[in-house]
This record gives structure tokens, C-alpha cells and sequence, in this order.
């Protein structure tokens, strides 16, 4: 773990963000939708940060503030001491060469039509770096075999195409991995891979996670830290051991009672 | 409503598309009450079956064997007689509701056609459909059933599958994955509806949870094949089959820190899955025997392995 490991990497303040509904008369403005209220966190260097909650908790927007792919209404949100929102993408470099995403389905984030060597390095075009040997490193790095590279996105399976899509984001060496459901869509055979893979990366390139999943069991595993949230507010957040035995907040307790487990089994 | 007494069952189900056999020699019954999940993992035959049952494979996907409810035989009868059975005796609820449900047609209309397509007059039927959408538990049935599926919620949506689904009063109820695209705490309520109010139900899904908390017998399916079947909690406490074994154990996550066990390898496509056990290329406990295919054997917990966990 880097030495200054436990300072703040990502700190958002005070995050609102508001859409609007298109309008449905001629004399009054579309319903405006409350998607973040007053939303506050702070990750630490090298933390393994989960993020929880249900479809339309607004995990999805505050991802995609948090990685500069929307603006806040209002609030802040600093990378590394830099301020991030409001920034126009010439001037986001730092962040898209430290921040990384891996998506849900990795059926839709590969282009079908790139090669998957040309998949892995496109962060690396994007950004202007020299791709030389990497894409092979990366692909050794997520156990695909050198050849991966030369084929294509649809003959590969679920797992595998996870894998690189993991390769892709770790192309530019980031410090920051953001990870949105990248199980939800694959095998219970497989997903182990997936989790077993992600942690080892982890520990190895000292990354920072942002895991982001509707199934806080998955969270606990993954991560040291929970944010639970729900009608765009975190309504809860912690060490995620001590959210999952004593969850303070009542969706936090529904959450925990509604997932069905195999424990009353053994 | 059908016979009370109509009992499921499915002897040596195999579906082909061309030489490819995609399911093999599946054979089970489901009694009246009873709830039976088959699980399995992507591509292990499980909606096929179910698709089958249905009577609504794909074109160049044919299906041999038997399989009757009751008196009925659901495989290999012509078109004009599986439209009488399907949605009066054998019922569907699918995976997304928002491609199932008519986005043009109100919900109400979709539960009463049909009742209507099975011979309910039109003004009985469009009463019934309300009755029906109370049944599921939607809060004022008279307003969903003058709404259109885009307004209502994923959850209402399922539940509004379910009303036409059970509108004939079907012997059997089939449900593939009818959760997955739900939200957990709605997930819960969605399987309680279900295992309350199905006649007999069959229940494919990949979550092992889930269907320990609605069924009371599985079938785990691989390769095509049922490897292994019996009463749940036997299965799940004391596997004998290797995959079910290695499914168990990956499903558990394990504290903070240490591997996941998993399941070697992936799935393997249609077609590429070994000859002998389906399951060997995969298997750690793999040897020359596997090479033949073992039968499914046993009473109650039955399993086809050579080399079962104790």
C-alpha cells in the first residue's frame, strides 16, 4: 500500500443534482426530479468504497458525477485536491488518466466491431500514451490468454469479456478503479473469478475501489466502507461490517431483510 | 378452471436445432401445490425446457419426448391444439415485463384477452380482469386496469404478468427468472405473491437463494441435462453432483480478504460441451470413467456422477 494510504482522494460536498422532466404544457416547466440531495462523501487513497442501493436511489448519478460524466446542479467535488465539477473535458485529463470505469454488461461496453487489442489501448489512444507492450502486460494482468487480442468481443463469454473490460480500465494505470455492478450480469460460477480477480488487482496496483452494487453481501466482501442509498440521499454509511450487523437506518434494515440468502439453510 | 388433479410430467424432453441436441432426455413431474425450481446457469437448457412446455420454441428448434399435464400432452402436438392449452392450463410469467406486456393496450385489456381468447364473454372477462389484478395485490385494481404498462412500476408490471398468467386458472405456472430485473425488497414480496398463489409452479432462475426461499423440490440443470434433483434443503446442505457442489460453495461469499471458491473455466457454448458427464472439463474430481455419461440415479435425491461429494 502507498505510504500516504488513509488521505482523502475523492471529496464530494454538498452534490445536488436536479432534472427536469420534459414539460407536459404549454405554461409550465416539465417536474423538476431530485435525483441527488445534498449528498457528501470523502474515499480515501487505497480504500475499497461501496456504494448501495436500489434502482432510482441515485447510485448511477452520483457514479457518474463522481467520474465527470455529468455536472452537479450545485456542489463540489475534488479529485486529488482538484476540483473536478464545472471543468470543461479539455482540462479533465488528470482525472480520466486516474479514474477508470467498468461497466455492468460488458456485452454493451465493448464495441462489437473492435478488435479486443484495439478495445484495451483505445484509453491509451485517447489519452495520447504509447500503447507498445501494454496491451499484452494488461491482458497477462486479467488472465487472457496473448491471443485474446486478435479476436473479437462476442467470442468470448460473460466472464471472460468482463475481463476485458477490466483490462481496458486499468490501461492507463489508473489510481481510482470505479466499478458499477461488473457481477450483476455474469454466472454465480463466475463472478468469483470477477471478485477473486478485482481484489487481487487491487491489493497488487494499490487502486483505490469504487464499488458501486444493488447487493450489499457483494459490498461486504469487496469493500471496507458502505454508502447505503435511497431516494437520492445516503441514508447511511460506515465501516460495512458494522452497517451489516447493526444497520442504523430502517431501508438499511428493510435492504438487509429483503435479500434472500442460503445462511437459514446450514 | 382445469382438472385439479393434473399432475406434470416430462419424460425424456430432448430439443434439437438441427444436430445440435440442446436438452437431453430431461424427465420430471411437478404434482398439483407443488413448487419445483430448476436452476442453472446461462445456456443450460433451462428456459428451453420451460419453452417447450409452452409449446413455443423457435422455428428451427424441435423438441421430442413427453410431457403431459394431466390427461394433456404439451410436446408434440400441432400448433392449432398447444393454442388451446397455452394460457388456460400451462401459463408463462417472463423474465422483463416491459417486453411481454402490449406497451399500446391498457393492462386491464391484456388480462381480459386473455380470458376472452379462451371464451369468457367480453364483459364477464373484462370484470374478471380487475378481480384478477386485485388477486396479485395491486392497489386499486379498477385505476391500474385503465392504466398502460409504461405507468406502472416494474414490480406492478410482474404483477400485472402474473394476473394474465393465472386470469384461465392454469394447472401449472411457469416463472423464468420473474425477478431478475427487480429491485430486492420488491423481489421479496414479488416471490411470496408467487408461491402463495401458483397451482403448481416450476421456477427457473440462477439465484440459489431465491429459490431456496420458494420451492420446496430442484432440478439443477448443465450442459442440457439435469444432473442432479431432490427435495432443496437435501440438495443445497449435502450436494453429491460435483457442479452442484461447486455452485453451492460459489454463491457463498466468504469474509473480506479471503478467495471466493469458484467453478473452473466457464460455460461452454451450445455444442462444445464434452461427451460422457457435461460437466467433466470443468470438474476437479474428473477421471477416464467420466468419459461415459453417468445416469441420473437415486430416489428422492437423485444425481449423475461417477465420483459423487459425500
Amino acid at each position: 500500500m502507498p505510504s500516504h494510504a488513509g488521505t482523502p482522494l475523492i471529496e464530494a460536498t454538498g452534490l445536488n443534482r436536479v432534472y427536469h422532466r420534459p414539460r407536459t404544457s404549454l405554461t409550465r416547466p416539465g417536474a423538476a426530479v431530485h435525483a441527488l440531495r445534498d449528498v457528501s462523501l470523502t474515499i480515501r487513497r487505497g480504500e475499497r468504497f461501496g456504494i448501495v442501493g436500489e434502482s432510482g436511489s441515485g447510485k448511477s448519478t452520483l457514479l457518474r458525477l463522481l467520474c465527470a460524466l455529468d455536472r452537479p446542479t450545485s456542489g463540489s467535488i475534488r479529485f486529488d485536491g482538484q476540483e473536478v465539477s464545472g471543468r470543461p473535458e479539455r482540462r479533465l485529463r488528470f482525472l480520466r488518466e486516474n479514474l477508470q470505469i467498468v461497466f455492468q454488461d460488458p456485452m454493451s461496453s465493448l464495441d462489437p466491431r473492435m478488435r479486443v487489442r484495439d478495445l484495451v489501448a483505445e484509453p491509451l489512444v485517447a489519452l495520447g500514451l504509447p500503447a507498445g507492450d501494454r496491451v499484452s502486460e494488461l491482458l497477462a494482468e486479467v488472465g487472457l490468454p496473448p491471443e485474446a487480442a486478435d479476436r473479437y468481443p462476442h467470442q468470448f463469454s460473460g466472464g471472460q469479456r468482463q475481463r476485458i473490460a477490466i483490462a481496458r480500465a486499468l490501461a492507463p494505470r489508473p489510481k481510482v478503479l470505479v466499478a458499477d455492478e461488473p457481477v450483476s450480469a455474469l454466472d454465480v460460477s463466475v463472478r468469483g473469478q470477477i471478485l477473486n480477480l478485482l481484489a487481487d488487482l487491487v491489493d497488487e496496483l494499490g487502486l483505490t475501489l469504487v464499488f458501486v452494487s444493488h447487493d450489499l453481501s457483494v459490498v461486504r466482501h469487496v469493500c471496507e466502507t458502505v454508502a447505503v442509498m435511497s431516494a437520492g440521499e445516503i441514508v447511511e454509511t460506515g465501516p460495512v461490517d458494522d452497517v451489516w450487523e447493526a444497520p442504523a437506518h430502517p431501508y438499511t434494515q428493510e435492504l438487509l431483510r429483503a435479500v434472500p440468502t442460503l445462511e437459514g439453510l446450514w | 378452471m382445469s382438472d385439479p388433479v393434473s399432475t406434470l410430467r416430462v419424460e425424456g424432453l430432448t430439443v434439437r436445432a438441427e444436430s445440435l441436441e440442446l436438452v437431453r432426455e430431461v424427465s420430471f413431474t411437478i404434482a398439483p401445490g407443488e413448487r419445483v425450481g430448476l436452476i442453472g446457469e446461462s445456456g443450460s437448457g433451462k428456459s428451453l425446457t420451460a419453452l417447450s412446455l409452452m409449446g413455443l420454441l423457435p422455428e428451427a428448434v424441435t423438441a421430442s419426448g413427453t410431457a403431459r399435464l394431466g390427461d394433456r400432452d404439451l410436446v408434440g402436438v400441432p400448433e392449432n391444439r398447444v393454442k388451446d392449452l397455452r394460457g388456460r392450463d400451462v401459463s408463462m410469467v417472463f423474465q422483463e415485463p416491459m417486453t411481454a406486456l402490449n406497451p399500446l393496450m391498457r393492462v386491464g385489456a391484456q388480462v381480459a384477452e386473455v380470458m376472452t381468447l379462451h371464451g369468457t364473454p367480453r364483459h364477464e372477462a373484462r370484470e374478471r380482469a380487475v378481480a384478477m389484478l386485485e388477486r396479485v395485490r395491486l392497489p386499486e385494481p379498477g385505476q391500474v386496469a385503465r392504466a398502460y404498462p409504461h405507468q406502472l412500476s416494474g414490480g406492478q408490471r410482474q404483477r400485472v404478468m402474473l394476473a394474465i398468467a393465472l386470469a384461465n386458472g392454469p394447472g401449472l405456472l411457469i416463472c423464468d427468472e420473474p425477478t431478475t430485473a427487480l429491485d430486492v425488497t420488491v423481489q421479496k414480496q414479488m416471490l411470496e405473491l408467487i408461491a402463495e398463489v401458483a397451482p403448481a409452479l416450476l421456477f427457473i432462475t440462477h439465484d440459489l437463494a431465491v429459490v431456496a426461499s420458494v420451492c420446496e423440490r430442484v432440478l439443477v440443470m448443465y450442459g442440457g441435462r439435469v444432473v442432479e434433483s431432490g427435495p432443496i434443503r437435501e440438495v443445497f446442505t449435502r450436494p453429491r453432483h460435483r457442479y452442484t457442489e461447486g455452485l453451492l460453495a460459489a454463491s457463498k461469499l466468504t469474509p473480506r480478504g479471503t478467495r471466493l471458491p469458484t467453478v473452473q473455466g466457464s460455460v461452454p457454448s451450445a455444442g462444445q460441451f464434452p461427451d460422457g458427464c457435461v460437466f467433466r472439463n470443468r470438474c476437479p474430481h474428473a477421471t477416464p470413467t467420466c468419459e461415459t455419461a453417468p445416469a441420473l440415479t437415486g430416489d428422492g435425491h437423485a444425481f449423475a456422477c461417477w465420483h459423487p461429494a459425500d
